[in-house]
C-alpha cells in the first residue's frame, strides 16, 4: 500500500535534513501511530505520502515514495487526493465552504463528478461520519470537533483508501478529541481505511493502534506492536521526550523497584488486572500538605454575573477568592465560562452585576494597562503574542507598554531573556523559531514585567509532553517565589501533577472549589488515569485519592 | 459585526432565485442613476422599503442606515460649503478666500446634496438586500453562470468564508495586546494607528500563515486538478423564475427609456425648479412603482408553487 525507500528531504535553503534515510512499508488496513518529540519529521513524513512534499513544498528530495502503485514524486497531491486523505491539525484551515454540504461536495467538484454521483458520495460521507444533522450548518457556528468532523467527511468522500490525519485533536478539548478518535478507530475496523495518526496524547490511542513508528531527528528510531515499544523501548522515549502514559510509567517504575508485572497495560481495564497482586496489601496512607496556604487574598470576585452584548450569560454568581502563592487550576466542559471567569481578572471583561477586585483594587476603577504590571495573561497560541521583529523587540514591547525605564528595560530584559534560555535568539524573528521556542518567548514578554499574577488559558493545549512539563516546571518555580498561577485548563494529568487547588465550572457556576485530591478523584470525566486505575484497589485500603504515579508509589511498601 | 451577514430565513424574498434579485437589484440601479427628480428617487427609496420588511432583514438595515446617514450628513454639508451655484443665497460669508472667492450657501446646493443622499440610500438599500437576501454560495454560483472565471469567484467565496475567523482572529489578538499593557485608548491619531500595528502585524502575519495551510488543504482536496469542474448546488429556472426575471429586468429598461426621452429629470443650478411631474411622468411613477412592486407578488406565487 505504502512503500518508502531510502527517502531523505530538505526544505529549501535548510542544511540540515528533516527525513533520514527513511525506509517504511504500510500494508492495507493497517492502523499506524506516529509519535516523536515535534521537529521529528513527523508531518514532513506525512506530506510526503500525499505529494505536498516535493509539489507543495520544495527542496532537496532522494529515495522513493510509492503509495498505492503511484510514485508520489511524479504524481502531484490532486491526483493522489483519491487515494490519500488528509485531515490537518486546525480545523478552521481546512474548511473552505460556508456550509458543510458545499464543504464535502468541493472535492468532488473539483474531480469533476457528475451532480448525481455528487449526492450519492454526499450522503454517504454524512452517514459515515454521523453528521447529516450538520449538513444544512454554517460552517463557522460549528464547534472545534465538528469541523473536525466535516473535514475527514469532506476527505473520506472521495473514497481515499489511506487516511492521515497530522494531530487532529491538538485543538480540541478532550470530550472533542475522544469522539474523534473513537470515530478514526471505526473507520479504521469497519471500513479497513488505512490509518496513518500523528498523536502526541498516547494515552487515548494506544489502545487502537496495531503499530507504532518513533520520528525522532528525521529518522524513525523505533517501529512495531505497541506494546513492545513501550516496555522495550521505554528509556529512550522518555528521553525524547514522548509523553508515556502515566500507568505505563507506574508501571515501569515498579518494575525497577523490583516488583514484577506481567505485560503492559495499554488500558486502564488491563491495567487493573496487571496490577491487582502489586496494589494487594498496600496500605500506606497518602501524605500530601494540605492545599490552603495562608497567603493574602490577591483575586476576589464577589457574586460576579457576566453577560456578552448577545445575550448568553456565561458567568452566574461566582464568588471566589484566589491567594498569594496559590496554584489554581480552573477546568470544565467548552463554553462552561472558563475563559470567561479569568478575563475578568485583568478587566478584559468587567462584571455586568457584583465585583471583582485584584490586590484589593476594584476593577472597574483600574485600567486594564495599569493592572498588567499585576496580571500577566498568556493565552494558548503563541502566534498570537508574537509580531516584533526580534525576539528582544518583542520583550521591550511589553516593558515600554509597562512605563518602564530604558536602563531598567534593558536589565529586565537580560534577565528574562536569561531565564528562558533565549540570549542566543535575540535578534531572531520571533515568528520563525520553533513550537517550543515561541511559548517561551511569548511567556518571557509576559513575565518581563515581573507580574504577580500569571493567567494562562489553555498553555498545554496540543503541545507535546516534554515542552508541557518544561513549561509547568518553570510554572511551579515561579509560584514557589511567592506569585499567584491560575491556569485555565482541560488536561487532567497536568493539572493533577502540578496545580494545588482545582475551580471546576459548568455552565457558567462554580460547581465545585477545593484541593486537587478532593476534586479529581472518583470524578468520572476529570480524573487523572492514575486515579481510574487505583480506585480497583480501594478494597484493599488504597486510598482512593491518588492522582500521579509518585504518589501510587507512595502507599506501595 | 457578526450580525451583518447573511443569514437563512425562509421568507419569500430569500427564497426567491438570485437571478430575480439581482434582475431587480440592477433595475432598481439604473433608475437610481439615471433619474434626477426627488420624487422618483424618493419613490424608488420608498419602493425598497417593502422588500426589506418581506425579508425580515429590518435589523440589518438599520444598522446599515445609521452608518449611511453619517454619510448623507456629510455629503450635504460639504455639498453647501463648496458649492457656491445656485441663486437663492440663504448665508454670504463676511471675509473673501483666495481663489475660492466669497463662501456662500445655497438654497440650490443644499437642495442637490439632499437629492444625492437620497440616492445613496436608494443604492445602499438594494446592496443591502443583496448582501442580506443572497446565499453567498449562490451569488458565487449566479457569478459562475454569468460566465466570470471560477477562480475569481472562489477568492470572493474565501474571504467571505473568512471573515468570522478574522472578526475573532482580531478580538483575540487585541486582547493579549491589551493584556500586555498596550493603551489603545486616547493619544491623538498617530498614537492610534502606532498603538495598533502590533495587532495588525500579528493578525497579518496569522492570515498569511492560514492561507498556506488552506492551500494545502485545498490542494489535498483535488482543487485545480483541472478537468473541469461541477457544481453539486445549481439555480435551477421554473417558469415563475424566468417570469420574475423578466418582470424584474422591465422596470430598468423603462429607466433607459425615460433617460432617453429626458423624463425624470430635474434642474437644480442656477435656480431649482418646482418639484413636479409633468402630464406623462405621473403615468412613468404609476408605471415604475407597479412593476418595482410586481417583485413582491411574484416572490409569494413562487413560494406557493414551490409548496404545492
Amino acid at each position: 500500500m505504502i512503500r518508502i525507500e531510502n527517502l531523505t528531504f530538505y526544505y529549501n535553503g535548510v542544511t540540515q535534513p528533516v527525513l533520514k534515510e527513511i525506509n517504511l512499508e504500510v500494508n492495507s488496513g493497517e492502523f499506524v501511530l506516529v509519535t516523536g518529540p515535534s521537529g521529528g519529521g513527523k508531518s514532513s513524513l506525512c506530506r510526503c505520502l500525499n505529494g505536498l512534499i516535493p509539489h507543495f513544498y520544495g527542496g532537496k528530495i532522494a529515495g522513493r515514495v510509492e503509495v498505492g502503485g503511484l510514485d508520489t514524486f511524479k504524481h502531484s497531491t490532486k491526483e493522489l487526493a483519491t487515494r490519500v486523505g488528509m485531515v490537518f491539525q486546525d480545523p478552521e484551515n481546512q474548511l473552505v465552504c460556508l456550509d458543510v454540504e458545499r464543504e464535502i461536495a468541493f472535492g468532488l467538484e473539483n474531480l469533476a463528478f457528475p451532480r448525481e454521483l455528487i449526492a450519492k458520495r454526499l450522503e454517504e460521507s454524512l452517514d459515515t461520519l454521523g453528521i447529516s444533522s450538520l449538513r444544512y450548518r454554517q460552517v463557522h457556528e460549528l464547534s472545534g470537533g465538528e469541523k473536525q468532523k466535516v473535514a475527514i467527511a469532506s476527505v473520506l468522500a472521495l473514497h481515499p483508501s489511506i487516511l492521515i490525519l497530522d494531530e487532529p485533536t491538538s485543538e480540541l478539548d478532550p470530550k472533542g478529541a475522544e469522539e474523534l478518535l473513537s470515530l478514526v478507530m471505526r473507520l479504521n475496523d469497519e471500513l479497513g481505511l488505512t490509518i496513518i495518526l500523528i498523536e502526541h496524547r498516547l494515552d487515548r490511542v494506544l489502545q487502537y493502534a496495531d503499530r507504532l513508528i518513533v520520528l525522532n531527528r528525521g529518522a524513525i528510531t523505533a517501529d512495531g506492536k505497541v506494546r513492545d515499544i513501550m516496555s522495550s523501548c521505554y528509556q529512550e522515549l522518555l528521553q525524547m521526550g514522548v509523553g508515556v502514559p502515566p500507568m505505563i510509567r507506574l508501571v515501569q517504575r515498579l518494575r525497577d523497584k523490583g516488583i514484577s508485572i506481567e505485560g503492559t497495560p495499554l488500558t486502564v481495564k488491563e491495567g487493573r488486572a496487571m496490577l491487582d497482586k502489586a496494589f494487594h496489601g498496600a496500605s500506606g496512607r497518602l501524605t500530601h500538605s494540605s492545599g490552603s496556604i495562608d497567603g493574602k487574598p490577591l483575586v476576589e470576585t464577589k457574586r460576579l454575573w457576566y453577560a456578552y452584548p448577545i445575550g448568553l450569560t456565561a458567568l452566574k454568581n461566582v464568588s471566589l477568592s484566589i491567594d498569594e502563592g496559590e496554584f489554581v487550576a480552573i477546568m470544565g466542559r467548552n463554553a462552561s465560562g472558563k475563559t470567561t471567569l479569568v478575563k475578568h481578572f485583568n478587566r478584559l471583561l468587567i462584571p455586568t452585576k457584583g465585583r471583582v477586585s485584584v490586590d484589593g483594587v476594584d476593577t472597574r476603577g483600574a485600567t486594564i494597562a495599569k493592572l498588567a504590571r499585576k496580571v500577566g495573561f498568556v493565552f494558548q497560541n503563541p502566534n498570537d503574542h508574537l509580531f516584533a521583529n526580534t525576539v528582544d523587540d518583542e520583550i521591550t514591547f511589553t516593558l515600554k507598554n509597562l512605563g518602564f525605564s530604558s536602563s531598567e528595560m534593558e536589565s529586565r530584559t537580560n534577565e528574562v531573556l536569561a531565564k528562558f534560555n533565549l540570549i542566543k535568539y535575540r535578534n531572531h524573528y520571533p515568528r520563525s523559531l520553533s513550537g517550543g521556542e515561541k511559548q517561551r518567548v511569548a511567556l518571557a514578554s509576559v513575565l518581563a514585567g515581573q507580574p504577580k499574577i500569571l493567567i494562562l488559558d489553555e498553555p498545554t493545549r496540543g503541545m507535546e509532553y516534554r515542552l508541557k512539563s518544561e513549561l509547568m516546571s518553570f510554572l511551579d518555580e515561579y509560584r514557589q517565589q511567592g506569585n499567584t498561577v491560575i491556569l485555565v485548563s482541560h488536561d487532567v494529568e497536568i493539572v493533577a501533577e502540578y496545580a494545588s487547588r482545582v475551580i471546576l465550572l459548568s455552565e457558567g457556576k462554580v460547581v465545585v472549589d477545593g484541593e486537587k485530591h478532593e476534586v479529581l478523584s472518583r470524578a468520572l470525566l476529570f480524573s487523572p488515569q492514575i486515579n481510574r486505575l487505583t480506585q480497583a484497589f480501594e478494597r484493599y485500603g488504597v486510598p482512593n485519592n491518588i492522582l500521579t504515579v509518585d504518589e501510587a508509589l507512595d502507599v506501595l511498601p | 459585526m457578526r450580525s451583518l451577514r447573511y443569514q437563512d430565513k425562509e421568507t419569500p424574498v430569500h427564497k426567491l432565485n438570485p437571478f430575480s434579485k439581482l434582475a431587480w437589484i440592477g433595475s432598481v440601479l439604473i433608475l437610481a442613476l439615471i433619474l434626477d427628480n426627488p420624487l422618483f428617487l424618493l419613490a424608488l427609496f420608498l419602493l425598497v422599503l417593502p422588500i426589506i420588511k418581506v425579508a425580515g432583514i429590518w435589523k440589518e438595515w438599520l444598522s446599515t442606515m445609521k452608518f449611511s446617514l453619517f454619510m448623507c450628513l456629510a455629503i450635504i454639508l460639504i455639498n453647501a460649503l463648496v458649492s457656491s451655484r445656485g441663486s437663492h443665497i440663504l448665508f454670504e460669508a463676511p471675509f473673501r478666500i483666495p481663489v475660492m472667492g466669497i463662501p456662500v450657501i445655497t438654497l440650490e446646493a443644499i437642495l442637490y446634496g439632499v437629492a444625492m443622499s437620497l440616492r445613496l440610500l436608494v443604492i445602499i438599500s438594494v446592496f443591502a438586500v443583496l448582501t442580506f437576501t443572497i446565499h453567498p454560495d449562490d451569488m458565487m454560483l449566479a457569478m459562475i453562470k454569468m460566465k466570470l472565471p471560477y477562480k475569481s469567484v472562489l477568492v470572493i467565496s474565501l474571504s467571505t468564508r473568512f471573515i468570522p475567523t478574522l472578526v475573532d482572529d482580531t478580538q483575540r489578538i487585541t486582547d493579549i495586546q491589551r493584556s500586555r499593557g498596550l493603551e489603545l485608548d486616547g493619544g491623538g491619531l498617530a498614537h492610534r494607528i502606532k498603538s495598533r500595528s502590533s495587532i495588525v502585524i500579528a493578525l497579518l502575519s496569522n492570515s498569511l500563515d492560514r492561507a498556506v495551510q488552506v492551500a494545502e488543504a485545498m490542494e489535498s482536496r483535488a482543487f485545480g486538478i483541472g478537468r473541469g469542474r461541477t457544481f453539486y448546488k445549481d439555480i435551477k429556472f421554473t417558469i415563475t423564475d424566468i417570469t420574475t426575471v423578466v418582470f424584474a429586468l422591465l422596470p430598468g429598461v423603462l429607466g433607459i427609456v425615460m433617460g432617453i426621452y429626458g423624463y425624470g429629470q430635474y434642474q437644480y443650478y442656477p435656480t431649482f425648479e418646482r418639484i413636479s411631474l409633468n402630464g406623462p411622468e405621473w403615468y412613468l411613477l404609476a408605471l415604475m412603482t407597479s412593476l418595482l412592486f410586481a417583485i413582491l407578488p411574484l416572490a409569494y406565487i413562487k413560494r406557493r408553487v414551490n409548496l404545492d
